[in-house]
């Protein structure tokens, strides 16, 4: 490298000092926005700091945060929920999302239809959605029960059953999720060439094998990159079941990322909060990395 | 005749401000912004504003309006005050809040502001609030508005049925029992209190232990070893098991008892001041002259208890008017604006001689037994965790009345994590 590096004229040190300028608010924008708060979660995360007890001060307290953390059953409760939204929501939604795009890349005449039942979802606000599937399910006036009834049969406790609940939010999770992961696998279908189907259609291939041995495997870097971005944003699942229970009944319906809204933002325990924040974006990263990992070992051929 | 010179004062005050141009003028207009929650009747601390605006041009009051639960308002607050956010000057709390804004101080001490008056001033409010209010020697915040749980019953049901109002909880099984079947329709359900994991179902909790003849902490130390501490979880599972309360209490907050009570949908609730009035005036209530008005039911009669509410205005200590800010807490903190919310609201005054006013009791005559209710009403633990305490409480009731904890379970999940915070 050094071999090829000349002296800098005048000119293109200005030029240097100016293209590092330019980059100075981008940089200084990121490192606010990104580094520092990372920075100073982290560094929050090994000191006690609960705002209701001012007077325990900011005493740093190692790795003690984390200890509690992994003594804490409720941390562990919520992190078993959700691993549990991740593992029925992120395939629920790709599942559901794929039939979304298939129906929406079909030649429709008047495609305003679909593709507008597509992005509706997606704008919607979550906490909306997780309203909205509240009041479906509610035990009087919900559509749910309403339903029930019609059939002649005794309402249920969607939201006040365990298992009951998970499953109303999942529902809304997947309901609210898959016009993201369509929209995405649209996009992929509309690259895939016309002339491989017809090809497969003059080879006397059927509709389904066509799916198979085409779609599917064309489609791979999309689902992957759907995959990816619905975990992300399942690890995080917060709006939703917040709005739906609120983690009830009792708490069996809270995630990682209430429980620590609940230890920051209700019991203003800071320190704790971090930790588990820490956590958290411990477990993302792993999990990103993954995925990462496995996409480019196999950048999508077959 | 004072008023009048204030007024001309403020009025001369104000055109010498003009006089001297835009930038006094600027000065000589504060504006002071009260923070409310949307369940205690925001629409009357605006008429209550508006007075005091008329009689201090000089200010202009804004209303910021909150959740409509009190957690659900500390939440907001929380992230607010955590950042030393001086938007709001007065902010409206629950009584279970002062400890803990003492602690954290949030709360601007009034002290100095009432300086020789304090003790005076203190005085005159219920000894409930006044208790509740001076936290450590420091008065943290002014009573706006009293409150307690009573028991809200459809009096033109129980009289068709010929059944008095119950004053133990037996009896309001069998009342609910024989009226609910007897009526045969499927809407009307026997009695609810608050079950959703919310600041209210720990009163769910408290008040049949305190029926029982005991409270959560005895000399500062956590008490739930006894047999009593069980007894909550046995009134509630037997009004289940009977069906007088609704497969659903678990998700019900505080104000959708109101809601069904006005749809006339219930026929016993347990609940707060404010539904009388919405209940009576609200357009869509069903049951305008058909409710009546009781103290809660005990294990035995003479032995009821209740759970201590209400609202205090606290000056927030990141106000940046404090001193006009205080002048506005003692207005609203005064015994003519218990009046006004009295009448407007059938918010519980805070002052033991408003309860005897003629107007107040035309507006509600259930208020000539409710002083006494006020004055036994119990508080919930005192601690600077309380959002912590609450927690613990309301999660553990919420996941016994849905059904997934046992009550014995509940209980030790209760005490393990509470005793955390009361070593």
């Amino acid at each position: 490298m050094s071999a090829i590096r000349h002296q800098l004229t005048p000119l293109e040190k200005s030029e240097r000092k100016l293209g590092f300028f330019m980059l100075a608010p981008a940089f200084l924008l990121l490192f606010a926005v990104v580094v520092y708060p990372i920075a100073e979660l982290i560094r929050n995360s090994f000191h006690f700091n609960h705002l209701a007890q001012p007077w325990m001060g900011n005493p740093f307290i190692g790795f003690e945060n984390y200890a509690r953390a992994l003594g804490d059953d409720r941390f562990h409760e919520a992190v078993w929920h959700t691993v549990l939204y991740i593992l029925v929501t992120v395939p629920g939604a790709v599942v559901v999302g794929l039939g979304l795009a298939l129906l929406a890349n079909k030649p429709f005449t008047i495609k305003w239809p679909v593709r507008l039942g597509l992005l509706l979802p997606w704008a919607l606000p979550l906490v909306f959605a997780g309203l909205i599937f509240r009041w479906f399910f509610e035990y009087n006036q919900g559509i749910a029960n309403a339903i029930l009834r019609g059939l002649g049969m005794q309402p249920w406790n969607w939201l006040t059953d365990p298992n009951l609940a998970f499953f109303a939010i999942c529902l809304a999770i997947i309901w609210k999720s898959s016009s993201f992961v369509a929209l995405v696998l649209l996009a992929g279908l509309q690259t895939i060439p016309k002339s491989f189907y017809e090809a497969a259609e003059v080879d006397g291939a059927s509709k389904w094998q066509q799916f198979i041995e085409i779609t599917l495997p064309m489609l791979r870097p999309a689902i992957f990159v759907a995959l990816i971005f619905r975990t992300i944003t399942a690890i995080q699942t917060f709006d939703i079941p917040y709005a739906m229970t609120n983690g009830g009944p009792g708490n069996s319906t809270e995630t990682l990322a209430m429980y620590i809204h609940k230890t920051s933002v209700d019991f203003l325990d800071m320190g704790y909060g971090s930790a588990l924040a820490v956590l958290m974006f411990i477990v993302s990263a792993i999990i990103t990395s993954g995925y990462l990992k496995y996409t480019r070992r196999d950048p999508g051929r077959h | 005749m004072t008023q009048f010179i204030t007024r001309r004062l403020a009025g001369l005050g104000l055109a010498a401000a003009l006089a001297a141009g835009s930038i006094s003028l600027a000065h000589a207009q504060t504006t002071l912004r009260v923070f409310t929650g949307g369940q205690q009747r925001p629409d009357v601390m605006r008429k209550i504003l508006d007075v005091y605006q008329q009689r201090n041009p000089n200010v202009k009051a804004e209303v910021e309006i909150g959740g409509a639960t009190s957690e659900q308002q500390q939440q907001y607050l929380n992230t607010v005050l955590a950042s030393k956010d001086s938007a709001l000057d007065l902010i409206l709390i629950d009584v279970i809040r002062p400890a803990q804004w003492a602690a954290a101080q949030w709360a601007e001490p009034l002290d100095a502001y009432l300086g020789a008056e304090k003790d005076a001033v203190m005085a005159r409010y219920l000894p409930a609030y006044r208790a509740a209010n001076i936290v450590g020697g420091k008065v943290i915040a002014l009573p706006y508005f009293a409150d307690a749980q009573f028991l809200y019953y459809r009096k033109d049901l129980l009289e068709k049925h010929g059944v008095q109002p119950p004053k133990t909880w037996d009896e309001l099984k069998a009342a609910s029992m024989k009226i609910t079947s007897a009526e045969g329709q499927p809407n009307l359900r026997g009695f609810e209190t608050a079950g959703a994991p919310i600041e209210g179902t720990v009163c769910t909790y408290l008040v049949p232990m305190w029926g029982a003849g005991e409270d959560l902490l005895k000399d500062g130390k956590l008490n739930l070893s006894g047999d009593v501490a069980k007894k909550p979880f046995q009134l509630w599972a037997d009004l289940k098991a009977a069906n007088v309360t609704p497969p659903n209490l678990a998700e019900i907050p505080t104000d959708r008892i109101r809601q069904n009570f006005q749809a006339g949908n219930l026929l016993f609730g347990m609940t707060w001041g404010y539904v009388w009035n919405r209940s009576q005036n609200d357009a869509d209530s069903t049951v305008k002259g058909k409710v009546g008005v009781v103290p809660l039911p005990g294990f035995t009669a003479d032995k009821a208890s209740t759970c201590i509410g209400g609202w205090q205005i606290a000056v927030s200590s990141f106000s940046k008017n404090k001193a006009e800010a205080v002048k506005l807490a003692r207005f609203l903190s005064s015994p003519e604006v218990s009046k006004m919310q009295a009448i407007a609201a059938s918010h519980l005054p805070v002052f033991a001689e408003v309860y005897n006013d003629t107007e107040v009791l035309a507006a509600n005559p259930w208020f000539a037994q409710a002083l006494p209710v006020v004055q036994a009403a119990k508080a919930r633990p005192i601690s600077a965790r309380y959002t912590e305490v609450s927690e613990i409480i309301r999660t553990n009731m919420n996941a016994f009345l849905a059904g997934t904890k046992t009550g014995d379970q509940a209980l030790t999940d209760m005490q393990t994590r509470l005793s955390t915070i009361f070593r």
